[in-house]
């Protein structure tokens, strides 16, 4: 085939594992965010890995697309409405709750008035 | 008097200085206690210690080839989704939040190590 190997072509597979990776990454979290129970995680979390090694050995590179379209348009349906985040993370429970005071303030006996 | 100056002579502490934060109390020194919010950092020793237990601990992975910089795909035989987990397995572990751009770089246990022991939140 003469496109087997050119750069584009090339280019286009590396582009589109990338959002493979990033798409199963996101699925993995949210499955951990719904099935809190390990058990229950790890049940959904090979089911999910099945679902993606199903997929494995297409070639075509605008079914690739659309699997990947369609897998996306998936996890946004299930997304969870309050997904856990990393405390100190954006969106946590912790963050800028002790924000780095801005420079050059210096605190003058301990901010009492009198001495 | 004499005999106070005498055992206070004996017993000197050692004075530690500690420079602006990214400084690490030597190991053999862990037992005194700094009181600044600067010295929880991870050792690397501990840092390499945990990522080998997870990645030992996976599934897929012959724990007897794990070694501080070994490939995951490459040498330990793994797929790119088989990263991933390897990835979010290290995540849970340390407490972290990698963003998506980022986690996709990790692809060896030297990467892994690096980006862990350098992130100011590695818990």
């Amino acid at each position: 085939m003469n496109g087997a190997t050119t750069a584009a072509y090339l280019a286009r597979r590396a582009a589109q594992k990338e959002r493979v990776r990033i798409l199963y990454r996101r699925a993995l979290k949210d499955t951990l965010n719904w099935a809190v129970h390990r058990h229950l995680f790890y049940q959904d979390a090979s089911d999910l890995r099945e679902k993606f090694e199903a997929n494995k050995h297409v070639e075509d590179l605008d079914t690739i697309d659309k699997m990947i379209a369609a897998g996306e348009a998936t996890y946004d349906k299930w997304r969870h409405p309050d997904p856990y985040i990393v405390p100190w993370a954006p969106g946590g429970s912790k963050f800028t709750r002790n924000p780095v005071p801005p420079s050059g303030i210096e605190i003058v006996n301990k901010g009492l008035e009198d001495p | 008097m004499a005999l106070r100056a005498a055992v206070l002579r004996h017993i000197r502490l050692p004075v530690q200085t500690l420079t602006a934060a990214g400084s690490r109390p030597q190991p053999q020194w862990s037992f005194l206690r700094l009181f600044s919010s600067h010295d929880d950092h991870l050792t690397k020793e501990e840092v390499i210690d945990r990522v080998l237990d997870v990645v030992k601990s996976f599934p897929k992975v012959d724990p007897s080839k794990v070694t501080a910089d070994v490939h995951f795909q490459k040498d330990l035989g793994l797929d790119s989704l088989d990263t991933v987990e390897i990835v979010m397995a290290l995540e849970e572990e340390f407490k972290l939040e990698i963003p998506d751009k980022e986690a996709d770089k990790i692809d060896s246990c030297n990467l892994a190590i690096e980006y862990i022991y350098n992130h100011p939140m590695a818990g």
